[in-house]
Parts: C-alpha cells; structure tokens; sequence
C-alpha cells in the first residue's frame, strides 16, 4: 500500500461527503527490541504499529477519527466517522484554518540505515554485554531491568490546503536499571541509558555507569534539614521542569491564562546565565525532524535568552488564535491515556530543550555546591503544580556533598521550592551537556533550595 | 462478593475466533513452542475534550490487532499484527517464535509457567448503560455542562478542560494449553483540570472519575463533578504553604488507596519483588503495624479493575497482601508464580494487543478499621489533614511519594486552615508501622498507572491516621 496515495484517496472522500478542510495522516512505527529482567534476556519482540488519523472541518465545525487499520476499506469508514464527529460538534468559532504549503528545512542525522537493517541477534549481544559489564563491576549489583531496542519510524501528512510531506526517523536506545544490596541497605533503581539517531550503541558505558550508581548509593549516611545548595544531575532537572515550565511555555495554556508567563514576554523571568531554545531541527537531536505532526516545518524558537522571556512553543490552532505563526511544536499522542501517535488531534509538544552550557567543570560544580547535595533523580515531579510552580519531591538517588566532595548517598530527603524562582537562583551550569527526555541540558547548581529529612 | 456479581452472561455480541485461532496455535505446537497465546482485540472508544466552553476534539476511534506471546528455549517472543486474517497471524505467530529462539539463545534460568486450569469461557463486565448506545451530541451537552457549572460555581475560577473517554474491548484469548477465553471490557472514564486566580495567587484542581458504563454521569451529575472540583480550587486560592518536616497525618479516603497503591502495591508486583525490592525474602514477616490490612482485589464489580480473568487467563480473585501487620501474599503472574512456588493470582494484564501482559494491580485496598472520623482527628496536637491526590509514584527501594492538591492543618484535634500542594514521602518499611489507626468509612478512587504500559485501575480504603510521614514545604 502507497501511504501517500491512501491519504490522497481519505482527502478525496471527505470532500466528496462535504468536508472544506481535511488533513490525513499516517505514522508507521517499527520496534524491535529485547528485555532484561532480573540479569536474563527475557523477552524479545518485534512490533508494528501504524494508522491513520483523519482531520475534518466545515463551517468551523471540527472532527476527528483514527484507525490502526491501513487499507481503503477501514480509511472510507474512519473518514465518515471524521466527518460524522465535525456534525455532532458545536462550532469552533476560533478555528482559521489547516496549515498550509511550507518548505522543509533539511535535518541531519536523524535516519539511520544501519539501524533500519538491525536484527534482534544485535539486540541480545547489546543486552549481554550490558548484564556482564554490570556484574564485572561489583557482584553487589542486579542488572535488575532494562533493554537494547531500535525504532524505526515514518511520517506522511497530507491536507487539502497543500501539505504534503514526510519524514523518517531512526533511533537505538540501551537502557540498564540496576539495584544494589548489603546487609543493611537496599538501592533504590538506579538508571542510565545511551539513545542516538544514528547507529551509536554503547552498552558498557551505559552499564558502568548504572551499576556505578547502584554502588555508590548503597554507601548510606546521615543528612541534615534546612536550605542548601543543590547539584542537579540531567535527569532530576529535566524531571522538575517537564511538570512546570514546559507547561508554561505551550502557547495553550498562556492563552488560557494558565501559565505564570501570561504578558511577561520581554522581561526578566529568570537569572542572566540562562538561555533556552526549543530546537526541532537539531542534527541528531532525539526529538528532530524536519516537519511537526501537522506537517508544519521544525524551527529552533527562542524561549529564554540571558533570563529574558522571548516566546513561547505554538502548534498551528494556537498560533493562529493568538495571531502568530507556528513554532512547529504540534506533537500528536499520548495524554492521560497513553494514545498513540495517531490517536489525537495535535497538542502542542516541546522537541529538544537546549538549555546553555556554562563553563564549570564537574569539580567545580561540586566546589560550587560545597556543602550541599547532588540529586541525581527525583520522584514525585509529576506531582507538582505547573500553574504555580511549587514541587516537592523525594530524591532518589542523592548524594550529600561536604567541602566540594559527594560524600555518602542520603535516604528519606525530599526539597521543595519553587520552580519559578528557581531560575533565577542558578549559580553555575556545567559545560558538558546530555539529552535527557527533552532536555539537553548541563548539570546546574541551585543556590539554595529547602532540604526536608526525617 | 462473589464473581457471579461481576459478571454475566450474554449470549449476543461474541466474536467467536476459536476455529480461526486454533490452527496456528496448533502450527506452533509442532514448531518446538512450549507455550504460546494470541489475545485479539477490537476497540471502540470515543473521546471527548471541552476547555473554557468549547469543544476541543470529537473523536472515534475503531482498532484491531493482535498480540502473540511464544514461549520457546526457556524465553518469550512477541509480536503483534492488525489483521485478525489467518495468514496475518501466522505470519505474526512466526515472527513471535523466531524472537523466543533468539531471546533464549543464552538463557541461565529458562522461563517456567505455574500451571492452571484451562478454561472455555464468555464474560462481560457488569453495566447498565452501554456508552456506546449514548448519543455523541448527549455526551458533548453533559461535557459542556460541567464546564459551565465550574464557572458558575466561583468567579475565581478561570480555566477548565475536561477530558472524557468510553473505551468498549471485545478481546478473545487462545493458548496452546487449550484455553478460549472472550470478555467485553468497559470503561467510562471522565477527567477534569480546573484552574483559578485570584488577587495574582493561581491554584488548580484535578478530578477523575469512572464506571464501567454511562451510568456514571446518573450518580455523577455535571453540577456534583463541577462543585467538588472547583471547591478545590477556591479552598486552594486561600490556602498557605505547609511547614516541611516530620508530622501525623490524617489520610483521606480519597488519597489512602494512592498510599496502598505506591506505598506497597507496586512492590508486592512479584516481578518487581523479586528484582530486588524492598519486600525481597520478607514473606511472612510483620512489615506494618497490626491495624494494617491490604488487598489486591478482581472482585470489586464497580473497580477500575474489576477483571474476571487476566491476560493469562488466570481466574480473578481477591489477593491479600498485607494481613493484620503481616506480608502474606505477592501479586504473581505464571511465570512469577513458578518461580517462587506460588499460585497465580490473576494479575497479569495488558495496555492493549500492542504490549504483552505484566502483573498490574487491580483494586488495591486498605482494610477498614472502627474509628469515626472525629476520633482519629483527636489526638492530633499538630499535623495535617491530606483531603485529595494529584499523583504517586513508587521506588524498588520502598520509597513513594504521593501529591496532595487539597489539605488542611490539624490543631488541637480539630481540623484549621487549607495549606498549599504538600508532597508526601515515606519508605514502606517504616511507615506502614506508623499507622495506628484506621476509620470505618470507605471509598473508592477510579484511576490509571503507569507501568511501561498504561492501565486502568482503583485503589481505596478508609481514612488513617499515620503517626509520622514526611511533609515537603517551606
């Protein structure tokens, strides 16, 4: 089946059943992969998932339908449904229009046919090789769950307004969740991963650098309540500032007067050593491609430049409701009921958060939070509130910090604060950064945040 | 309350696969498969989304597909098609077993099932009103009357999104063992997020909701939904920012099945206990105090997870994990059940056919205990009443964290002022003994988890009264 042609033919009968607008979509997704659990490749598989999503307005009546099913009979059925779903709807009377005719900008490093050819043979020695690697550093560790899978991914959009794009992406992840056990003290999940566009695996450092983890948070010692500096590692920053100011920053929900940056554009919402981008067509950025889930170009937008706000992240519908141009940020899937790709209408989806390098190295950092302590990941971010930006969150794992060394790992400490004044207390950013879920970020030291212990 | 209550029977509306799924599981056989299933589903769901009075998505949705599991050389192999067609499948069937050869090429400890009964079966969860009968311009009206009623209710309050979805699954389920299992599945599912704003101080309020049929909009009208919610948000509006640190707490019904859930559901998942989790070799052993009881029940008919078979399956049944202080259970699939010389409890489910099935939970509860609410409320010099939940989240380790999006100080024995979105912390181990006294009311909370997989479930219990957990504030 020609996906192409299948979405000219979805365009054709919704116009015929007296659609104005129709946009069609198709994702086709491949993944293979093989598991760990408890040190043993347990499971291995291979999954295809693919649809079509149908986008139809008249008279700024919108619907919407999807199916899992590529062939010509199950697209007439999901077109009627669109198209049925548009007349029960009341009138949007914010709707303009579907994205129209743009060109591509070209983006590097994104598909890969070293890993459209991977075999699962290839995943189990990556998961061997992790599991052996773990167990080399200490007997201590159970490489308790983790993984090796490639994904192997494609895009069509059509709309009768003149979009007609697409886009394949590839990418390779290994991933090792470990846990480690003395007499007394039990680790909580320590986890580090590799992910890459390109054919990049690199299963040992992935595993040493887990099973290190695993190790060092066995070593408990004692922590103290009250404000210090905090180190936060990639993974407990990106985990912070997913639940708030990313929430902020979607031009949805500044329209609706939900964010705190609501008329702040201009002015000075964070310290001068933060800058931050959201940047769509980055080479090999885990997130990069070269148009957004409504066929609407990637871009690289300015959100914070040296502690000033510039702009915000806009798919198409916002963007025209607020008299601006999309920033390319339409991101379709997922939401409370984990939908896939095809499944929802497009939201508004942040692609890879830059955010500056500084100049500290790793030691400096440390010197930086002196007497304070180093949150490699935190639980509990999810919980926190975007509108206000107030979190609190155990740490798990962290690290005490005593005259610029990581001394012994705590348990049982949470920190709480406020996100929004948070970036404006960064006193230094690392100069090494890592992509971390959205987040390509350095490592950052909080001048001083509230510890909670027992 | 018995499986007879959960489920009945009805004779129209079955898919009956059996003769298309019998032949290539009977083809596995002969290829060296120690075990195999396909589970096949077709989904007919709706969504619904209205924000600030207008109606955001009207969707439908209509899937199909299949997941195939091969158990071969001591290692699983899946894989999944969205052709139901005979080919398709044994194409998909194929693919599944070359995967288990390729998993099991350096297996130490092969993978080994704990036996069950194998079963022919048909079974529907219990509703009365079939969403899918519901007009879509009739859920579109009750969705835009809960917007509306959250703005009538306070003028303060500025933002609302209110999401619906009714899920309908007609799954069926072979395995090579012999057994034939078809179940319709149903979920009426509706979320609201509701934001207000006074004076420059912002505050937001969650609540989700759910039944297996559209009756649930008759106990929950839009003006119930919209008041209980909005309350939040305006008691939020004036609420100040709690003390961090160590307190007593008063867990409310509406957050003390999220506690059992975190706090010792998920590492009570077998697969979980046995990577290494907190509750590693301490079966039999006292790990609450003795006013703690906890379950793990199918057979709650109204719960979220209300199965009367898993994914295996494996009949529903009622699991107790905790008994009087005392961990006496673990909740198994096959494989964890042989492995720990145990009995399978029912718990294995999947997202969908797009994933294989894993030990989920399903209604997890506290047991109830005497106390009125008032006399839990006594004792308490200063701590913190915690009303309602915004999310929790588990660690191997026995850390949980809980979100609160409605609390209230504790003076003197009697409840005082609102304070802000508190987090709450503890480690099982220790503060499943700091409960010392549990209420006599009882509810029960309607919601999703994810595990990899995303799923839906309940958890519940009566109020309890915690001697100490920690708060994070200011």
């Amino acid at each position: 089946m020609d996906y192409t042609e299948l979405c000219e033919k979805v365009l054709r009968s919704a116009e015929k059943l007296g659609a104005k607008e129709v946009e069609a979509l198709i994702v086709v997704r491949r993944a293979i992969g093989v598991e760990i659990e408890r040190a043993e490749i347990k499971t291995c598989s291979d999954v295809m998932d693919s649809g079509l999503a149908v986008r139809t307005i008249t008279n700024k009546k919108l619907g919407f339908a999807f199916t899992n099913i590529l062939a010509q009979k199950e697209a007439e059925a999901t077109v009627k449904r669109a198209v049925g779903a548009s007349k029960a709807s009341p009138k949007d009377e914010n709707w303009k229009q579907l994205p129209e005719k743009h060109g591509y900008p070209t983006v590097r490093n994104t598909y890969d046919n070293k890993i459209a050819q991977f075999t699962s043979d290839e995943a189990v020695l990556l998961c061997q090789t992790m599991i052996k690697t773990a167990y080399d550093i200490d007997k201590r560790v159970l490489p308790a769950f983790g993984g090796a899978e490639v994904t192997i991914s494609e895009g069509i959009c059509l709309n009768n307004q003149g979009v007609k794009a697409e886009d394949k992406g590839t990418s390779l992840v290994c991933a090792l969740g470990t846990m480690a056990r003395s007499k007394t003290q039990v680790s909580p999940m320590c986890f580090e991963f590799k992910a890459s566009r390109r054919y990049e695996p690199n299963p040992k450092w992935v595993a040493t650098k887990a099973a290190g983890l695993a190790i060092d948070a066995i070593n408990v010692g004692s922590a103290e309540a009250g404000r210090f500096p905090i180190l936060l590692d990639q993974f407990a920053l990106q985990s912070i500032l997913t639940f708030t100011l990313v929430q902020s920053v979607r031009g949805d929900n500044v329209a609706r007067g939900r964010s705190i940056f609501q008329n702040k554009v201009g002015k000075k919402v964070a310290g001068e050593n933060l800058t931050i981008y959201d940047n769509g067509t980055l080479p090999g950025g885990l997130r990069s491609g070269k148009m957004d889930m409504e066929g609407v170009p990637r871009q690289k937008t300015p959100i914070i430049e040296e502690g000033i706000l510039r702009g915000f992240l806009y798919n198409n519908y916002w963007a025209r409701l607020e008299g601006k141009e999309s920033t390319g940020n339409a991101g379709r899937g997922g939401g409370g009921l984990s939908l896939p790709p095809y499944g929802t209408i497009p939201n508004i989806s942040p692609t890879n958060i830059q955010l500056k390098a500084g100049t500290f190295t790793e030691e400096e950092l440390l010197e930086e939070a002196k007497n304070g302590y180093y949150v490699r990941n935190v639980q509990g971010a999810h919980q926190s509130n975007p509108e206000t930006g107030e979190f609190s969150v155990a740490l798990a794992p962290a690290w005490r910090i005593q005259q610029g060394k990581m001394t012994h790992a705590v348990k049982n400490v949470m920190i709480a604060g406020n996100v929004y004044d948070m970036l404006k207390q960064i006193s230094a950013l690392g100069k090494e950064t890592r992509q971390v879920g959205t987040f390509i970020a350095p490592k950052v030291v909080i001048s001083e945040l509230n510890v909670i212990t027992k | 309350m018995g499986i007879n209550r959960v489920f009945r029977k009805t004779i129209a509306g079955w898919i009956n696969l059996k003769d298309i799924l019998s032949p290539v599981l009977d083809k596995l056989k002969g290829l060296d498969a120690s075990y195999a299933e396909i589970r096949t589903q077709e989904n007919n769901n709706t969504f619904l989304t209205v924000r600030d009075g207008q109606v955001e998505t009207v969707s439908s949705s209509i899937e199909k597909g299949a997941a195939i599991r091969v158990l071969a050389r001591g290692a699983w192999g899946f894989s999944t098609t969205n052709s139901l067609a005979q080919s398709n499948l044994e194409t998909a069937a194929k693919s599944a077993l070359k995967m288990a050869k390729v998993a099991g090429q350096s297996v130490r400890e092969p993978v080994k099932l704990a036996p069950v009964e194998t079963v022919e079966d048909k079974a529907r969860v219990e509703f009365e009103k079939d969403p899918r009968n519901v007009d879509i311009s009739t859920k579109i009206k009750n969705l835009l009357n809960v917007d509306k009623s959250c703005f009538n209710f306070d003028k303060r309050i500025k933002s609302v999104t209110v999401n619906y979805a009714d899920l309908a699954t007609q799954q069926a389920l072979a395995t090579t063992e012999g057994t034939y299992i078809e179940q319709l599945k149903m979920f009426v599912w509706n979320y609201c997020w509701v934001t207000g704003k006074s004076k420059g101080a912002m505050a937001s309020a969650r609540d989700e909701i759910g039944a297996h049929g559209y009756e649930l909009f008759t106990a929950e009208p839009p003006e119930k939904i919209a008041e209980r919610v909005s309350r939040k948000v305006v008691q939020q509006l004036q609420a100040k920012t709690p003390k961090g640190g160590a307190f007593p707490a008063i867990i409310g019904t509406d957050i003390v099945g999220v506690l059992a859930h975190e706090a010792l559901g998920h590492i009570c998942e077998a697969d979980l206990t046995l990577a290494g989790s907190a509750l590693m070799g301490k079966l039999g052993q006292k790990i609450a105090s003795e006013k703690v009881t906890i379950y793990d029940s199918a057979l709650i008919p109204e719960g979220f997870g209300a199965i009367k078979y898993d994914d295996e399956g494996v009949l529903g049944q009622k699991s107790i994990l905790i008994e009087d202080g005392t961990l006496v259970g673990l909740m198994h699939n096959r494989e964890t059940a042989a492995k720990m010389n145990a009995t399978p409890t029912g718990n294995a489910r999947a997202q969908d056919f797009r994933y294989p099935p894993i030990i989920r939970m399903r209604n997890t509860c506290f047991e109830k205990g005497d106390y009125t609410f008032e006399e839990l409320l006594e004792d308490v010099k200063y701590g913190y009443y915690l009303e309602a939940f915004r999310g929790g989240q588990a660690n191997l380790d026995g850390t949980f964290t809980v979100g609160v999006q409605s609390a209230f100080e504790i003076v003197n024995g009697e409840l005082g002022k609102p304070v802000r979105n508190i987090g709450i912390s503890g480690n099982t181990l220790e503060t499943l003994k700091q409960v010392d006294a549990c209420g006599k009311d009882f509810d029960l909370e309607m919601g999703r988890c994810g595990k990899g997989q995303y799923m839906f479930e309940s958890s519940g219990g009566p109020p309890l009264r915690v001697k100490s957990i920690l708060v994070g504030g200011a």
